[in-house]
């Protein structure tokens, strides 16, 4: 095809270009997580002298792993325009199966550990084939994962917490200095950025998320990328459930519960829109960590465990806030 | 009833700039009493931007707004209806759950003591509804209404809040002929009550039917207020600010080269039955028919999007399995969909993005993306088709109609289709771009490439095609060469199973269609 | 007893398994001639060793007395618990035993019974209004003071505490918070240094724990109002445990008795789930027999430290 350089054209089109200033608001807006996230360790910093210690900010990793091993996994399917409310529940199950087969069964160590992985993908692949080919909305097929889920692994453990093997065990504690739950974090931090700004994969995440039918009608298949969107979130909600886990050097069938909605609050406040095609790991992370950084600023400062709960809640209320503040703006 | 010589709404001399970018310059506009200001221009134009202004939803950054004579500020859209400023969005305003009486009487509904007042709300709907002569029941929700009554219900709505002044942007758009026809009764019905209206349409051939004046733009610059009488070429040269020779610019091939496409007997439940035909290198193949004769259907169903009953498509010789777009596109198929911004882009996604879409999986390795390798593909290709564009990181939401589609062109260009599948190409595109389409059409098939064009517009498919396949009722009613397709031959074809299908039901009807 | 993070899912977990246990016994209840002796025990939650070791108290002495035991799990939710004791009532039961998920939202249930003339028992939580043939439970308010001087103790009687509570507002909280508080005031040369929650959960126990011990590096006990929390806490102090940090917890736990023998916790005040359960099962066989019941039944809570741990494992 050669070139269509027409006499008739238009002499200038103008694109709707947003002005400078309307850039930095927008740039401010799309990292509104990481400005709060700096004023906020500054004013704990101010606050407690104790925050900005060495120990203090591995500890916040370490806490902050979990949340952020399962909101990568939730990154993949939110900016699919989906929502996967099984996770906390995925991470628990793949937890316990783990354990289960180690402890009862006997079964190696680093097998255990791949056992953890294999169900909570296979979880998640579950619920993404309801959803892709049983056109269940994600909403109803990941609340029923969930109780599926959560229900078996109370059956498996019979309520009680099953002690995990070594392999898992090394999930939670440290190489050296290493903490290994950060480095997991950092692991899967980069497979999550890798997958989407790298492969055909996360681009036609993107596409789906953006306009599904555009996506279809270029050759997608798009109910195939469904079916490994959810798999890759229980995948890493298997692997956050034996961060978990292995912290705790037990599975506990009441492990992870809620801990759907952090996710979920970690990739919104990153910057994601629940409406979907838009979402970063690094703004996940920044959301997982700026998580931690608030439950962990409120113990230092014993914050009444009363307000603990209002603070999160305005937090998150805040972060959706954006989430709408952005769609408007960029309308 | 105010005097006829001030006018119902001034907006004078007023800009509009959003960050360095001036939308509206330095333009006047009047709309009197019992009079139709139609409001022309291309896409970005500002005619948007200007009745934004009208209706309260923009303020102007200079100059001032004037009802009756007097000068006015409007704030905000209550303000503007306050002065009897009401707008008809292209996009209704309506909730379909709710029944058409409560629709029109929606956010004042008749109450007591909050319990809602069934028979005044009723009352209201009535008087509104007999206004404009629309006969439906009060109690059907709305969403069971066909567009067009929507539209007068809507209409209604603004009346029965003593609007004098009616914003109609594009109400026309989605309007088939009759429907067309009814509007335009109640639009000339309210011009006898005084009433003023705005009117934007981008279909020439409505404005002399009920437009009284003319105001042009261009560029967000006020061109000329002319007669609504005004010829159609001296309309476009006055939008696009320069002479178009020639609308359709189509070149037909010397030559029928060799058959790329063919489709047997191709079927599909209720949608569309038998439906065979080839298209051949360097050809234009035109699809005809009325809305929900089955051209889109059968576009979809040969790209692979939908399955079929039975028959086969073959491309270049091989056969394409159903059902299976990936394929079809490997085999060298593409589809400009009918509806840009759902069906054919990712608006929040790039340009550069959108273009490489189709070619993401094929030109991978290991599940990577070959980012560098899409984009300056990517980048060769829109320069060829001459998108304008800031860069192919802009996202594609700020591009104009007419660059919009031809990124969704741009993607197939870069997936190497032979033949290329476009239903309702130059919707909403503007008159300048649209010549652009056309030239991409004839590039297209003078590399020996086949397009199947469907087109709602006649003169589009006259102009453009070698061939025209009309279709009516799901079924390909005739096949008619360029030269001897009239828009009354096409049109006697287009109704020809609709009626026949209304007066016979013997199946032996069924062949009375077929192409020879 | 031991309340558990209230949560979204498991309110759905156990309703199949109820509803097929609400129907099993209708059933059989229907085929029956004459009439068994039927006590109904509604618990708050299975999800929680703590309510399944004082299930099987009941079953066990259920059994020993040939009484129909129809067990019910409301999954800490108290609507599910008010319908599964409205049941109960259409059923004509000749006792139900109720352990509350919740102390006021039972009571609607409790005033039923009372209307219905079936005799409640309340195990573990009390019911705030409406008469109760029988409370049993164990005295939440000592055992945290039993849980301060423990501690005081092995501090040598000064230093600075950690309290890490349970879920805020819950009465098993406020009752062993009230218990520590009143018992280490004997001591003024202990302070309490932060009171922070962590949900009786685990995990949670750990990342507060982490915390507070970096906020307050100086503190050498942590007091934690459950054994899940403590054991969180054992796993933040990782060496410190039992050494420099003493850690004392409550319930008893299976895991939290093993903890107190291994060393890395100080103590756990044990509650005696079983025998909550067993009791409740003997006051409501008085009551079936036409005798009186006791209008409270205080189960004792035993402070497990290393010299008795033994007996408990």
């Amino acid at each position: 095809m050669t070139a269509t350089a027409t006499s008739n054209t238009k002499p200038a089109d103008r694109p709707n270009r947003p002005s400078g200033a309307a850039r930095l608001g927008q740039w401010a807006m799309n990292n509104g997580a990481l400005v709060g996230l700096i004023l906020l360790c500054l004013a704990l910093f101010i606050a407690t002298p104790d925050f900005l210690k060495l120990d203090n900010l591995v500890n916040i990793g370490i806490q902050a792993s979990v949340v952020a091993i399962m909101a990568f996994g939730m990154t993949f399917v939110i900016v699919t325009a989906g929502i996967d409310l099984s996770v906390g529940a995925v991470a628990a199950l793949g937890a316990m199966v783990s354990a289960y087969s180690f402890s009862t069964l006997g079964l190696p160590g680093i097998l255990t550990l791949f056992i953890g992985l294999l169900i909570g993908a296979l979880a998640g692949a579950i619920s993404g084939l309801s959803i892709a080919y049983g056109k269940l909305p994600a909403f109803i097929a990941t609340l029923a994962m969930m109780s599926v889920a959560r229900g078996l692994t109370l059956v498996i453990s019979d309520g009680t917490p099953i002690p995990t093997s070594g392999s898992v065990s090394l999930l939670g504690s440290s190489i050296g200095a290493f903490p290994v739950p950060i480095i997991a974090m950092v692991i899967a931090g980069l497979l999550c950025w890798f997958v989407l700004s790298r492969t055909v994969l996360g681009r036609s995440m993107y596409a789906i998320g953006g306009n599904e039918e555009a996506a279809r009608l270029s050759g997608l298949p798009v109910k195939r990328i469904l079916v490994t969107v959810y798999a890759l979130a229980g995948l890493f909600a298997g692997l956050a459930g034996m961060v978990l886990a292995g912290r705790l050097s037990s599975a506990g069938p009441q492990a992870g519960v809620g801990y759907e909605l952090d996710a979920i609050a970690a990739v919104v406040i990153g910057g994601a829109s629940l409406s979907g095609g838009s979402g970063r790991a690094t703004g996940t992370l920044v959301g997982a960590i700026l998580l931690a950084v608030i439950r962990n600023g409120l113990n230092l400062l014993n914050v009444s465990s009363f307000w603990q709960q209002v603070v999160i809640g305005l937090v998150i209320a805040l972060a959706v806030g954006f989430d709408v503040l952005r769609r408007k703006t960029a309308r | 009833m105010p005097d006829q010589r001030t006018p119902l709404l001034t907006l004078k001399s007023v800009s509009k700039s959003f960050g360095p970018v001036k939308v509206i310059d330095d333009v006047t506009v009047d709309v009197r009493a019992g009079e139709v200001e139609v409001l022309l221009g291309e896409n970005g134009a500002g005619k948007s931007t200007l009745i934004k202004m009208m209706s309260g939803i923009y303020q102007p950054d200079t100059g001032r707004i004037l009802v009756d004579g007097q000068p006015v500020h409007l704030p905000d859209v209550k303000a503007a209806e306050a002065h009897g400023i009401a707008t008809i969005h292209q996009e209704l305003n309506l909730v379909p759950q709710l029944s058409v009486a409560e629709n029109i009487t929606l956010g004042r509904t008749p109450q007591r003591f909050g319990v809602v007042d069934k028979p005044r709300m009723n009352a209201v709907a009535r008087e509104a509804l007999e206004r404009i002569g629309l006969d439906v029941p009060l109690a059907k929700p709305v969403g069971e209404l066909g567009v067009a009554r929507q539209q007068l219900v809507e209409i209604a709505k603004a009346l029965s809040q003593d609007a004098r002044l009616l914003i109609l942007d594009e109400p026309t758009a989605a309007l088939t002929g009759r429907e067309i026809d009814a509007l335009f009764e109640v639009v000339d019905d309210l011009k006898r009550r005084g009433v003023g209206m705005v009117f934007i349409s981008h279909h020439l051939d409505e404005i002399p039917r009920i437009g009284d004046s003319i105001s042009v733009l261009r560029d967000g610059q006020f061109v000329a207020q002319v007669p609504a009488n005004t010829s159609q070429d001296n309309l476009i040269a006055l939008m696009v600010g320069r002479d178009i020779d020639d609308q359709f610019p189509r070149k037909r091939p010397e030559e029928q080269g060799e058959p790329l496409l063919e489709v047997q007997g191709l079927s599909s439940g209720e949608a569309f039955e038998d439906v065979n035909f080839s298209v051949h290198a360097g050809e234009v193949l035109g699809i005809a028919g009325l809305v929900g004769a089955g051209r889109t259907e059968v576009l979809r169903a040969i790209f692979g999007v939908d399955p079929y009953d039975s028959g086969s498509v073959t491309l270049q010789g091989k056969a394409l399995p159903p059902h299976d777009v990936g394929r079809s596109i490997a085999e060298g198929l593409g589809l400009v969909p009918e509806d840009r911004k759902s069906q054919g882009l990712v608006l929040d996604a790039s340009v550069g993005d959108n273009a490489g879409l189709a070619t993401l999986r094929s030109t991978s390795k290991f599940g990577l993306v070959d980012r560098s390798g899409q984009r300056s593909r990517a980048q060769v290709v829109t320069d060829q088709l001459a998108v304008r564009m800031a860069g192919l990181d802009q996202p594609i939401r700020d591009l104009s109609g007419g660059n919009q589609q031809k990124v969704v062109f741009a993607r197939w260009v870069m997936a190497d289709a032979k033949v290329l599948l476009l239903d309702e190409p130059t919707r909403g595109v503007d008159v300048g771009a649209k010549v652009e389409i056309y030239e991409l059409i004839n590039e297209i098939t003078s590399l020996g490439g086949a397009v199947v064009m469907v087109s709602s517009e006649l003169p589009e498919v006259l102009g453009m095609s070698d061939r025209v396949l009309v279709m009516s009722n799901g079924r390909v009613a005739g096949v008619l060469d360029a030269d001897d397709a009239t828009e009354d031959s096409v049109m006697a074809l287009a109704v020809s199973e609709v009626t026949s299908a209304v007066t016979a039901s013997e199946p032996s009807t069924k062949s009375a269609g077929t192409p020879s | 007893m031991n309340t558990i993070t209230q949560h979204l899912n498991s309110r759905r977990d156990f309703l199949a398994l109820t509803t097929a246990t609400v129907v099993g016994v209708a059933l059989t209840g229907c085929n029956r001639g004459e009439r068994p002796d039927r006590i109904t025990l509604a618990v708050s939650t299975q999800t929680n060793p703590f309510f399944v070791q004082l299930i099987n108290g009941a079953e066990t002495e259920a059994e020993a007395q040939d009484i129909e035991l129809n067990v019910q799990d409301a999954s800490d939710d108290a609507a599910r618990q008010a319908d599964q004791i409205a049941t109960a009532i259409t059923q004509d039961v000749d006792v139900v035993i109720v352990n509350p998920t919740d102390s006021d939202a039972v009571s609607v249930s409790v005033e039923a019974l009372n209307e219905a003339g079936i005799p409640a028992i309340a195990v573990d939580r009390d019911a705030t209004s409406g008469e109760l043939a029988s409370f049993v439970a164990s005295d939440n308010v000592a055992g945290g003071t039993q849980a301060a001087r423990t501690l005081a103790e092995a501090l040598g009687k000064k230093g600075e505490v950690i309290v890490i509570q349970g879920v805020p507002g819950s009465s098993a909280s406020r009752d062993r918070g009230k218990g520590f508080t009143d018992g280490i005031k004997e001591f003024p040369d202990i302070t309490i240094a932060a009171q922070q929650t962590a949900n009786f959960d685990r995990a949670e126990g750990l990342d507060v724990a982490t915390n507070l011990m970096q906020a307050h590096p100086e503190a050498v006990g942590i007091f934690c109002e459950n054994d899940e929390m403590a054991l969180g806490a054992v796993e933040a102090l990782g060496a410190r445990a039992g050494k420099e940090v003493f850690v004392v917890g409550f319930d008893g736990t299976v895991e939290g008795v093993q903890a107190v023998a291994d060393g890395s916790m100080l103590a756990t005040i044990a509650q005696q789930p079983e025998e909550l359960g067993k009791q409740a099962v003997l006051e409501a066989i008085k009551l079936i027999r036409g005798d009186q019941a006791a209008p409270e039944v205080s189960v004792d809570v035993v402070t497990v430290t290393e010299e008795n741990v033994g007996d408990y494992q």
